[in-house]
C-alpha cells in the first residue's frame, strides 16, 4: 500500500502542474477565429488547440529526455523549453504570414502603447478590427506562457510515471507505463486548457490584457478540478500497478 | 546513438514534416475546415450562397489526431500480426485513415450545407464529387507523413513512445500549427480578395466572401491553388522547424552522455528562443516602417 503522505504529495504536485497549465493559457496570446481573419490580436486559432499543441510538444521533449537521462528535473525544464520553442516558432511564422501574406503591421487592440517597447499601437490598427498579429509584448508573454505550460504538463507526467514505477509489484513494460502516464497527463492538460479558455472567453492578448485580471478565479477552479483529477489518476495508476 | 546519424535522421524527419504541414494546410483549405470556416458558414446567412466545400469535422488538431491514430493503430497491428514491410503497413494504415476521414467529410458537408436550406444554399453535388478526392488525397499524404515520422523517431531517435500515442501527439501538433499558421492567408486574404490589400478584415464585411474564381465560380480546389503558394509552405516550414528544433537539442546534446550535456542543450534552446524574439522585433519594426500607420498620429495627449 502506498504511503498516504507520498500519495498526498503526489496529488498536490499534479495540482500544481494543472494550475501552471491554467496560468500558461492565460499568458499565450490567442485571437481565436477572428485572428484568422486578421480581426484580433494573437495567434489565429482556438486557445485549447494551441495550448494542446504546445503542451504536447513539450511533453514529447520531456519524455524523450526522461527516457535518455532519467533525470526528472532536467526533463521537466526541457519540457518547458520545448513547449516555448513550439510557441515561438508558431508566433514568428504567423507574424511572417500577417506581414508578407496579408500586408499588415503587428498591432495590439487592447493597449495604446506596447508595454515592452513603448511603440504606439492604436494608429496601426486597421479599421473595424481589434488589432492583428503578435506584437513584441504579446510575443514575450506567449513564450513565458509556453515555458510555464510545458513545465506543468511535464510535471504531471513525471509524477504519474514515478508513482507508477515505484509500485512494489510493478507489472508493466516501460512503453505501457509511458502510455498510461502520457494519456493521463494529456487529459489533465486538456481539462485545464478548457477551464482557462472559458475564463478568458476564447481570446486574450497576454499579461497586459484586462482579462488577465480574472486569473485568480481560474486558478481556484483549476486547483479544485486538478486535485480531484489527480487523485483519480493516482488511484488508476496504483490499481494498475497492483498495489491496492 | 551516433550524433551524425541522429542529425541525418532529423533532417529526414524535418523534410517529411514539411510535406505533412503543407498537405495538412491544403486539406483544411479545400474543405474550409478550421477558423475561416466561420465565414463560409456565415455567407449564406448574409445572402451570399457559395460553391465552397464546407466541412468542419472538428478543430483541426483533433481531426488530424484522429486520422493519425487510426492509421497508426492499423499499421502497428498489421506489422505485429503479419510479416509485412513498414512501407506497406504505412500505406494500408493511411488508406484506412483516409477512408474514415472521407466519411466524416461527407457527413459533415451534407449536414452543414443542408442545415442552411432556409437561407437558400443549394447542395452542389459536382462540388462534392470534385473536392472530396482532393481532400482524401491530402488526408492520405498527411497521415502517411506522420506515420513515417513516428517510425523514424521510434527506430532511430530512441523515443520509445508507442507509435499510436506518438501519432496522436504529432497529429494534434500538426493540426494546431496548420490551424494557427496556414489559415491566416486563407481567411484574411483569399476569402476577402474583393477588399483592399494590406488591412485586417473589417468586421462589417463578415460573410461577404469572394465567390468568383480566376475562371468561373470558386470552389475549394481554387482556394488550395492559392494557398499552395504561401499558406501551405509556411505551415510546412513551421511544423518542420518545430520538430527539428525540439529534437535537435536532445540529439546534438544528448542527455544520455551526462546531465551536464543536457543542461547545455537547455542553453541552446534558450538561445534559439532569444533569436526568434529578435527576429520578430526586427520584422515588427520593418513592417511598421514600410507600411506606415493607418491614420495620422494625433497631437493630443493619449489617455491611457
Amino acid at each position: 500500500m502506498m504511503n498516504i503522505i507520498l500519495f498526498l504529495i503526489a496529488s498536490l504536485l499534479i495540482t500544481l502542474g494543472g494550475v501552471l497549465i491554467t496560468i500558461s493559457v492565460h499568458l499565450i496570446p490567442v485571437g481565436g477565429a477572428p485572428a484568422a481573419m486578421a480581426q484580433a490580436t494573437g495567434v489565429g486559432t482556438g486557445t485549447t488547440q494551441l495550448a494542446a499543441g504546445a503542451g504536447l510538444t513539450g511533453l514529447l521533449v520531456a519524455v524523450s529526455v526522461h527516457l535518455l537521462s532519467g533525470d526528472v528535473l532536467l526533463s521537466i525544464i526541457l519540457g518547458g523549453i520545448g513547449s516555448a520553442i513550439m510557441i515561438s516558432i508558431v508566433m514568428l511564422i504567423s507574424n511572417i504570414g500577417y506581414i508578407y501574406g496579408i500586408g499588415i503591421p503587428l498591432a495590439s487592440g487592447k493597449a495604446v502603447r506596447d508595454p515592452m517597447t513603448k511603440d504606439r499601437q492604436d494608429i496601426y490598427v486597421s479599421k473595424g478590427t481589434e488589432g492583428h498579429g503578435i506584437p513584441t509584448a504579446a510575443f514575450l508573454s506567449g513564450i513565458v506562457g509556453g515555458i510555464i505550460g510545458g513545465i506543468g504538463g511535464s510535471l504531471i507526467y513525471s509524477v504519474i510515471y514515478t508513482v507508477l514505477h515505484s509500485q512494489t509489484d510493478f507489472v508493466f513494460s516501460t512503453p505501457a507505463a509511458l502510455t498510461i502516464s502520457i494519456l493521463l497527463s494529456i487529459s489533465i492538460y486538456f481539462i485545464n486548457a478548457v477551464i482557462a479558455s472559458y475564463n478568458i472567453g476564447g481570446t486574450i492578448e497576454g499579461y497586459y490584457d484586462p482579462k488577465f485580471k480574472k486569473l485568480p478565479k481560474a486558478i481556484i477552479v483549476s486547483a479544485v478540478m486538478t486535485f480531484i483529477c489527480g487523485i483519480m489518476s493516482l488511484f488508476i495508476v496504483i490499481q494498475q500497478g497492483g498495489a491496492l | 546513438m551516433d550524433p551524425l546519424i541522429g542529425m541525418g535522421v532529423l533532417a529526414l524527419v524535418g523534410a517529411v514534416a514539411a510535406i505533412a504541414g503543407y498537405t495538412e494546410d491544403l486539406e483544411s483549405v479545400v474543405g474550409s475546415q478550421s477558423n475561416p470556416n466561420s465565414q463560409v458558414q456565415l455567407a449564406p446567412q448574409m445572402k451570399y450562397p457559395h460553391r465552397l466545400f464546407n466541412k468542419a469535422i472538428s478543430g483541426e488538431p483533433l481531426s488530424n489526431g484522429l486520422a493519425a491514430v487510426i492509421g497508426a493503430v492499423i499499421a502497428v497491428s498489421l506489422e505485429s500480426f503479419y510479416d509485412l514491410s513498414i512501407i506497406t503497413v504505412i500505406v494500408i494504415g493511411s488508406v484506412a485513415a483516409m477512408m474514415i476521414h472521407m466519411i466524416l467529410a461527407t457527413t459533415s458537408f451534407f449536414g452543414r450545407i443542408s442545415s442552411q436550406s432556409r437561407f437558400k444554399q443549394p447542395i452542389y453535388l459536382d462540388v462534392f464529387k470534385t473536392n472530396l478526392p482532393v481532400i482524401a488525397a491530402y488526408a492520405f499524404m498527411t497521415t502517411a507523413c506522420i506515420l513515417i515520422i513516428c517510425y523514424l523517431m521510434t527506430s532511430y531517435l530512441e523515443i520509445w513512445i508507442p507509435i499510436p500515442l506518438l501519432a496522436l501527439i504529432l497529429g494534434i501538433t500538426v493540426g494546431s500549427i496548420g490551424s494557427s499558421v496556414g489559415d491566416i492567408q486563407y481567411g484574411a486574404e483569399r476569402l476577402y480578395q474583393n477588399l483592399e490589400f494590406g488591412s485586417g478584415i473589417n468586421a462589417a464585411y463578415s460573410g461577404n466572401i469572394v465567390r468568383k474564381a480566376e475562371s468561373g465560380i470558386r470552389s475549394g480546389v481554387d482556394n488550395s491553388w492559392f494557398s499552395s503558394k504561401f499558406g501551405g509552405p509556411t505551415t510546412g516550414i513551421a511544423f518542420a522547424a518545430v520538430l527539428f528544433m525540439t529534437s535537435w537539442i536532445t540529439v546534438l546534446f544528448n542527455p544520455e552522455w551526462g546531465n551536464a550535456v543536457g543542461w547545455i542543450g537547455l542553453i541552446a534552446g534558450v538561445l534559439f528562443i532569444l533569436a526568434t524574439i529578435l527576429i520578430n522585433r526586427f520584422l515588427e519594426k520593418s513592417a511598421r516602417r514600410n507600411f506606415g500607420p493607418y491614420r495620422e498620429e494625433e497631437k493630443t495627449e493619449i489617455v491611457e
